[in-house]
């Protein structure tokens, strides 16, 4: 990890937060790393909110420890901040954002958001908002000492339900991957009703070793992934 | 997502009466597979309370569909938009007018604004006859671009030339914008834009860029005198191959579209093509990678025909090969993560670039050498330039770092242009005053 590196994570499901925030402008220490066990890093930022409106305050200073077990993805993270948005204005929000989630019609040929220029039409907003949130699960589970990724594009919808009161939210994003470059597609199914545990589902593809990773997250535990090798042929990549 | 809009008629057919009219665009709108909305309406209607709501959202259930909403019935103190097809407008009207739904005529023929668009989008897209007109706020198809080099070339002739430097893999000329005061074979500064495909802002800030040295030539004491001892070399669209499949069907494509017998994916990363450390970590021997670096050193022409036009040109002293996103200003080496020699001098003079960089707007970019700042790959442009004796052999990564990466929204275009602009500025005036 270099110093300011802009990085979107929800952090992991220990307590019961779910603000999405991001790092901007952190220190970290030079990697530790014990051959045997794995690599050691901290990290201290301070986060500002997800599509912060003008001259919003920046938010809390974060610590953190990050702990990459040899190699492996899905560091492990201990992270403590200071003045997040605090748990009540946090439910209000997730409720307002709930409700203008029911209203909202996506239509199901939404595809490439942003589209080629970085334009994000403002009604379509939100989709994008709980999209990125899912990638944001997807990306820190596939994060490990070596790659690192960052949300491209959200590329097609396949679902956006919203009865039994969840919203069920079926799509593809594309991840972009360091330092390789590749661009991975992620077929993300996330449910999400305000209060209860985030779930997010995944399947992503990869090219070079044409390895399947999948998995499920649900914030408050965290179930292990599976990951599977298969001789498949190499994949195309789907037009923009 | 490729899109003509599928809307509009087609073109005019000869004079005859007017239901051999009517039928004849039917036809033809149907044979196009096209929509037609003459004659259509969009009424708004405010609906006073939740029962005349109620009534609009039975409306938007009929089956057949009879009414198309731009904006559905959502609270009675908002207006309700809805398009209303020609044939059906007399019974929707008085179905309004019976349940007192006041409305009115927000557009009075849909077909008419439609074809008012194209015509307006067909404008837009036709090549401009001068660059007064074009818009460096925008991003541009490689036409777009080629058009404008053409008119920036004729409009600044007495500093800026055009050279054709070699032809792409699926021949398309390589271009190069040479800004000279005079002089022969002077000392020489590169500039490279587009390397890899899907880094719009490159070539957005490469043309800006060129735009800004023929303003400021006279008027910036610095710049002036650059022109005045040392050549400027700009190559805005480096891989024009790319460049146009990311306009056409693949908007995230990076490398060359190169084409080998036997081999089942296309293309080679041109920034992993050069004779320097080639074939090393950090690029890849597998053609469907994103680093492939390609058979052999500058097999790929578009490498081929910098490496030629330089190593030819005999004089340059300064090579900057501009990439996105990260915000990082580079130097060699990539293939090692052992220092070069003028490391010191290199490390200072990126320092002040960076910081010329953030006084314009305040945007944090980190620097190093490549392998030590980015990652470690091999084969790459300056590390090249570096081993054949340019000393001043930087690399950029624009913004930003990593909200937007490659979809760079165009409002950024022009700011990013601007405070790379003082980083390169700076670079130059160094180059100037230490000659080698």
């Amino acid at each position: 990890m270099t110093s300011s590196q802009y990085l979107c994570s929800a952090p992991p499901p220990r307590g019961k937060r779910r603000a999405l925030v991001c790092l901007t402008h952190g220190c970290s220490t030079s990697p530790q790393v014990d051959p045997k066990r794995g690599c050691k890093v901290d990290v201290v930022f301070s986060t500002e909110r997800y599509n912060q409106e003008e001259g919003e305050q920046r938010l809390g200073k974060c610590s953190a420890h990050v702990f990459f077990k040899n190699q492996k993805p899905r560091p492990a993270v201990n992270v403590t901040c200071t003045r997040l948005i605090e748990k009540k204005k946090r439910e209000e929000e997730d409720q307002l954002l709930y409700k203008r989630m029911k209203q909202l019609k996506v239509p199901l040929d939404a595809a490439s958001i942003p589209d080629s220029r970085g334009h994000i039409d403002a009604s379509l907003r939100p989709i994008w908002d709980l999209a990125f949130l899912g990638a944001s699960y997807v990306m820190w589970e596939k994060t490990s000492q070596s790659l690192h990724y960052y949300l491209v594009q959200l590329s097609s919808v396949k679902q956006w339900k919203t009865n039994d009161d969840a919203i069920d939210f079926d799509y593809t994003v594309l991840l972009h991957e360091f330092p390789t470059q590749e661009i991975i597609p992620c077929r993300i199914h996330l449910v999400w009703y305000p209060g209860k545990p985030l779930k997010v589902k995944y399947n992503c593809q990869g090219l070079q070793t044409s390895e399947e990773a999948s998995g499920t997250v649900e914030s408050g535990t965290v179930e292990s992934g599976t990951v599977e090798g298969s001789a498949v042929a190499p994949t195309e990549l789907s037009n923009i | 997502m490729q899109g003509t809009p599928r809307r509009g008629l087609g073109p005019r057919p000869p004079p005859v009466n007017k239901w051999t009219l009517l039928l004849c665009s039917f036809i033809l709108a149907a044979a196009w597979g096209q929509m037609n909305f003459t004659g259509d309406q969009v009424l708004r209607i405010l609906a006073k309370d939740e029962k005349q709501l109620s009534l609009l959202r039975d409306l938007e259930s009929l089956k057949p569909q009879k009414v198309d909403f731009w904006r559905g019935p959502a609270r009675p103190s908002l207006p309700v938009d809805m398009r209303v097809p020609f044939s059906e407008l007399d019974d929707i009207k008085a179905y309004l007018e019976s349940h007192g739904l006041a409305y009115s005529v927000m557009i009075k023929n849909v077909q008419v604004l439609l074809d008012e668009e194209r015509e307006a989008m067909a404008k837009a897209r036709r090549l401009e006859r001068s660059t007064s007109s074009f818009s460096y706020s925008s991003y541009h198809t490689l036409e777009e671009i080629y058009s404008w080099i053409d008119n920036f070339v004729t409009e600044h002739s007495d500093i800026v030339s055009k050279i054709h430097i070699g032809h792409s893999f699926e021949n398309r000329s390589i271009l190069v914008l040479k800004f000279s005061t005079g002089g022969s074979q002077r000392p020489a500064i590169w500039i490279d834009t587009g390397i890899h495909s899907r880094e719009w802002i490159t070539h957005a800030t490469g043309i800006w860029t060129a735009k800004k040295i023929v303003s400021e030539y006279g008027k910036d004491g610095i710049l002036t005198n650059i022109l005045k001892a040392m050549d400027i070399f700009i190559e805005l669209v480096t891989n024009p191959d790319g460049f146009a499949f990311t306009h056409s069907m693949n908007r995230l494509w990076r490398k060359n579209k190169s084409i080998r017998p036997g081999v089942f994916c296309i293309g080679v990363d041109l920034n992993r093509n050069w004779k320097s450390g080639f074939g090393g970590n950090g690029s890849h021997s597998n053609p469907c990678s994103e680093t492939y670096h390609g058979p052999s050193p500058q097999s790929e022409p578009e490498v081929a025909a910098i490496v030629d036009f330089i190593t030819g040109h005999g004089n340059f002293k300064a090579l900057i090969s501009i990439h996105s996103y990260s915000q990082m200003l580079m130097y060699p080496y990539g293939h090692s993560v052992e220092p070069i020699s003028n490391q010191k001098e290199l490390y200072s003079l990126a320092e002040d670039a960076v910081k010329a960089l953030y006084e314009v707007h305040g945007i944090k970019y980190i620097f190093g050498s490549i392998s030590t700042t980015l990652y470690v790959a091999s084969g790459v442009t300056v590390d090249w330039a570096y081993d054949n004796g340019i000393k001043y052999a930087f690399t950029f990564e624009l913004r930003d770092t990593g909200h937007y990466g490659f979809l760079l929204p165009a409002t950024q275009i022009i700011p990013t242009a601007q405070e790379t602009w003082m980083a390169i500025r700076t670079i130059m005036e160094h180059t100037l005053n230490h000659p080698y």
